[in-house]
């Protein structure tokens, strides 16, 4: 028997999306964590691989460099996973994405993270879009004018 | 002792089995094996939960919910009788979210029901998929079915009502349901888990938990794929887990690292004990998907054991450990202690290596201290010679998979009548207190050790006027390890426990212990892993 081989990954995209109820109560906690006001977007992170490895219940952990991604999911032609503090991106843009199935031994994917187009301006941007538009005030004006996960997956 | 009934077969108990669930629930045709959840008994219907702030839905499936209404589904088998019935209840772990992975243990749960316990086994199917970080969820949709059995105890007209031991409670999980009965454990004992406050409020409606879960059982588990912000899972239950050497999913023994974090040394208080104890057993030939009867074997034919035979050892050392904790037969602890009292029930000529740690114990040497030479550990006081042994304690990869936060000490020798020898003062060490030496060791597949040997040594131990010698291998094998189907081999420690009854026998006197000695005049070469000596129970 062989060994299992790493995905291929063969691009990525960082989508601005809706949170979830879920995601919006992280980020309320980080505001108070951090005492920012982080915006209402959660930034959904497409991997899309050449070839989906099968279902194991060992698993390929997705790295950025030496930092672990927690969790990622599954879409049609890919894995996702979804960030909510932008200061993620300022931290790992350009870090080589890297796939290990125990901590040690680490598969350069040969591509690397890439981050939304300023995601502070751009978010900025839509609210100020969203407030114009609306008339509303609040930063969840811009959540809503976002596409939803579910549309940004398929 | 009390002659041991076999424990795999089944009980006098009659028992009916019933489908639970969630619906309506409108599975597409892809999803055709899941209807049966759309027509459950109908009484035991099930509410929907919030499991969003934990995980997404498995992707490569068309679920006909969200994550914010996963439907509770499950089969149980429900002993006849008035009760009220301990609770056991199996999860499944990562597969094919296209293959309904429940029914895969209800082989395990037919056979506990007939000896009296209510068992019932879980759809978690919809977490399955190409994901990653996701047993955290897993583990609260394990408490979640945990807290429904508690609602049916509760509820006058229901025919559950006053039937179920709350107090009384076994996790069983599989593969990555397997390391999510440890974050369940874990998870048990909380008031919040981040943004999610386990009192049953909304949003999520999660919780409350607070069970009383005599074990937490896993499966040829994962490890660390989720890992609290504490730090990775320290499971706080008394812990069982079973491996074969031949799984080609889990292939490195993940399950081991979960073992070792339980129920550890604690430095600061060595001679604490939290009252748990924590079980092991490596299965020679036993592959990953053999234990759910559903899945179809991920070894080509001839690498792992026949499936019925690797179902009848999950039958008899899971039935054995039901029997003792749920069952309060504690005789049957004798099989976790000792895979050799399960012998007679076990197919023949399959090769196992067990552990077992009791909740009373003393360590005289663990390991723990530090990186470098042995030393006898505190308060034991003594001292530690290697004669003709290179002895070290080291960060050692014994079974793969993440590096080890764990100390072992390896032994190396090259001639006959190689010691190593611990000296110790008596007045420090109550080993009249206990009952059992134990020890555990386990050889690698160095070039010193002869391939497909067992190894040996001579276990001696003194007291002020005599000295008893005993083979190691007169109390177990050590075996060569089983080559794996890729990655290198493990080396799995098998517990040797020397009773004081017989040191007694041969008049060492354990109020007057004064050495413990490794001798190495059985085989001419080698090199052997010791995790730790103790005297307990």
């Amino acid at each position: 028997m062989q060994p299992p081989v790493p995905p291929k990954i063969s691009a990525v995209e960082v989508v601005p999306a809706q949170p979830t109820e879920a995601e919006s109560a992280a980020i309320a906690q980080l505001n108070v964590e951090t005492n920012r006001s982080l915006p209402q977007v959660a930034y959904v992170v497409k991997v899309r691989l050449r070839t989906k490895p099968p279902v194991t219940s060992m698993a390929w952990a997705l790295y950025a460099n030496d930092v672990l991604i927690p969790k990622y999911w599954e879409y049609k032609d890919g894995i996702y996973f979804t960030v909510l503090d932008p200061q993620f991106f300022a931290d790992h843009k350009g870090k080589r994405l890297r796939f290990s199935q125990n901590g040690v031994d680490f598969f350069d994917t040969g591509v690397r993270l890439t981050a939304p187009r300023t995601p502070a301006a751009e978010s900025k941007r839509k609210t100020a879009r969203s407030a114009r538009g609306k008339g509303a005030r609040s930063s969840g004006a811009s959540a809503a004018r976002l596409p939803l996960q579910a549309d940004v997956l398929k | 002792m009390t002659t041991l009934n076999d424990p795999s077969v089944a009980g006098v108990t009659p028992f009916d089995t019933f489908i639970y669930g969630a619906p309506p629930l409108a599975y597409p045709p892809a999803l055709a094996q899941y209807v049966i959840y759309n027509t459950p008994d109908p009484a035991y219907l099930t509410p929907r939960i919030n499991v969003s702030a934990f995980a997404n839905l498995g992707g490569g499936a068309a679920w006909p919910f969200l994550n914010t209404n996963v439907p509770l589904n499950g089969h149980v088998c429900v002993p006849r009788g008035r009760g009220p019935f301990p609770l056991a209840v199996f999860a499944h772990g990562n597969h094919s979210p296209l293959e309904n992975s429940t029914p895969g243990y209800l082989y395990l749960c037919q056979l506990l029901a007939s000896h009296g316990i209510i068992a019932a086994t879980i759809d978690v199917n919809f977490l399955n998929g190409f994901n990653f970080g996701e047993n955290d969820g897993r583990a609260i949709v394990h408490l979640e079915h945990l807290k429904q059995f508690r609602a049916w105890n509760n509820t006058a007209t229901h025919p559950l009502h006053g039937k179920v031991d709350l107090n009384r409670i076994l996790i069983v999980g599989h593969s990555r349901g397997g390391e999510a009965v440890g974050h369940a454990s874990f998870f048990n004992r909380l008031a919040s888990i981040g943004v999610v406050v386990l009192d049953g409020s909304l949003p999520f409606g999660l919780g409350p938990y607070r069970f009383g879960l005599t074990a937490a059982a896993a499966i040829a588990p994962t490890d660390r794929q989720f890992t609290p912000v504490s730090g990775p899972t320290i499971v706080p239950d008394s812990y069982y887990v079973i491996h074969g050497s031949q799984d080609s999913d889990v292939f490195t023994f993940e399950g081991y690292h979960t073992y070792e974090r339980a129920h550890a040394v604690d430095l600061a208080n060595p001679t604490v004990s939290d009252g748990k104890f924590k079980a092991m057993l490596w299965v020679h030939k036993a592959n990953h998907n053999q234990f759910n009867s559903i899945w179809a074997s991920e070894t080509p034919p001839g690498v792992a054991m026949p499936r019925p035979s690797q179902e009848q050892i999950a039958k008899v050392h899971l039935g054995a450990l039901a029997q003792a904790v749920l069952l309060d037969r504690a005789e049957y602890l004798e099989v976790l202690r000792d895979h050799g009292a399960a012998v007679p029930w076990d197919p023949a000529g399959t090769e196992f290596v067990s552990q077992y740690q009791d909740p009373v114990r003393i360590f005289v040497q663990h390991n723990q201290e530090g990186i470098g030479a042995p030393v006898v550990s505190l308060p034991v006081q003594g001292t530690v010679a290697a004669d003709g042994v290179v002895a070290a304690r080291q960060l050692t990869a014994l079974v793969g998979g993440a590096p080890t936060t764990t100390i072992t000490l390896r032994l190396a020798w090259a001639a006959l009548g190689s010691r190593l020898l611990l000296r110790v003062d008596p007045s420090t060490l109550p080993a009249e207190r206990y009952r059992t030496l134990a020890l555990r060791v386990g050889q690698s597949t160095e070039a010193s050790n002869a391939a497909n040997r067992d190894q040996d040594f001579t276990l001696e131990v003194s007291s002020g006027s005599h000295t008893a010698a005993f083979p190691a291998s007169c109390l177990h094998r050590l075996l060569y390890p089983d080559p794996p189907p890729f990655g290198p081999a493990k080396i799995v420690m098998q517990t040797l426990r020397l009773p004081l009854e017989q040191l007694a026998e041969c008049g060492v006197d354990p109020t007057d212990l004064r050495s413990i000695s490794l001798v190495f005049d059985r085989r001419a070469t080698g090199t052997l892993y010791v995790g730790d000596l103790q005297w307990s129970n």
